[in-house]
């Protein structure tokens, strides 16, 4: 757990799930575990995992290989890739929803340098997270 | 038809055009959707269950969208930032719910001209217009709950800017668009299927 109180810059990797309550700001990828945003947590990075759970702030791309779902009081700018995405009553997202990632050639889901067309975009420098692994 | 409610909760309201939007979708096609509005949950859940990629872009949070000289940048300008897809986006189906009761002439216009590169030909859209300009304002969030039902909740404010035109303007104005259909609604709205031009 990354806790309220702290704030990662760079690239995020590992091998159990991850719950982020403090601040992130790069690449977050644990593509075979849960990733959970807390209410508290922000997250200025692009996110790839197998389940994507937003309570809190994310700005940056999302990818999630099962699902992803953003509650009621989830705020996320940026495109989101995955089969399953659930919306709760009062989340708030800008962007776009790719729920056919299938026809990706590699069979893994990927990020695409997609704009959401009225989103800004993130005042991150991705330092280069390879999709093409998994 | 409107079903009876508190003030502050959803609606649902039945569309008679919707499903056309969908009667030619086979289950393998992959779908490229432009929602003008908020993500609302029903219309995600909804969308499930098609091979999709959805486009939200919430221009009503821009209202109201004009150009002065002196202060703005032109509609061109506005719109050309607002609908900054991918090259290669084509939309098979446009969701513009009431957005046309909002824009201006020089607006639609502007709107539809940044719009056009992103159209399948034969795109089909869905919105509202009204059958008579003394039509009160509507404030609604547009959800597709099922094929043929809309589910419609309050906006907390009012949108600025309503300014509806009447059905001979707008067909001028949506001249890329043929007008398929349109349903005349109780409150003096109508409904409108459109599809895109070659």
């Amino acid at each position: 757990m990354i806790g309220p109180s702290i704030k990662i810059k760079g690239e995020v990797t590992g091998d159990e799930d991850l719950v982020i309550q403090g601040k992130v700001e790069g690449t977050i990828e644990l593509s075979d575990h849960e990733v959970s945003v807390g209410q508290s947590g922000q997250v200025f990075a692009d996110i790839k995992a197998k389940v994507i759970k937003i309570d809190g702030e994310v700005t940056g791309d999302i990818a999630g290989n099962e699902k992803v779902v953003i509650s009621k009081s989830g705020n996320v700018r940026g495109n989101i890739v995955a089969p399953r995405v659930t919306l709760e009553d009062g989340a708030i997202f800008k962007g776009s929803i790719d729920m056919d990632p299938g026809d990706n050639s590699s069979g893994k889901l990927s990020l695409t340098s997609q704009q959401p067309a009225n989103s800004p975009t993130p005042d991150i420098k991705s330092p280069g997270l390879d999709l093409k692994s998994g | 038809m409107l079903s009876k409610r508190p003030s502050s909760e959803p609606i649902t309201q039945q569309s008679k055009l919707l499903p056309s939007l969908f009667e030619h979708i086979d289950e393998d096609q992959r779908l490229t959707v432009f929602h003008v509005g908020l993500a609302l949950p029903e219309t995600v859940d909804f969308f499930s269950r098609y091979r999709c990629k959805l486009h939200f872009v919430d221009l009503f949070a821009e209202l109201p969208i004009v150009s002065n000289e002196e202060n703005n940048p032109s509609l061109g300008q506005q719109f050309g930032d607002l609908l900054r897809f991918s090259p290669g986006t084509r939309f098979d189906i446009c969701l513009f719910w009431d957005l046309f009761n909002f824009l201006d002439s020089d607006a639609i216009t502007a709107f539809l001209k940044e719009l056009r590169p992103y159209l399948h030909t034969g795109c089909l859209a869905h919105g509202f217009s009204v059958h008579n300009l003394k039509s009160t304002q509507s404030d609604q969030l547009y959800g597709i709950r099922e094929i043929d039902t809309l589910r419609l909740r309050a906006r907390p404010a009012a949108l600025p800017a309503y300014a509806p035109h009447n059905q001979g303007r707008l067909k001028t104005l949506l001249s890329g668009f043929t007008f398929e259909r349109s349903v005349l609604l109780p409150d003096s709205r109508l409904e409108l299927l459109l599809r895109a031009k070659a």
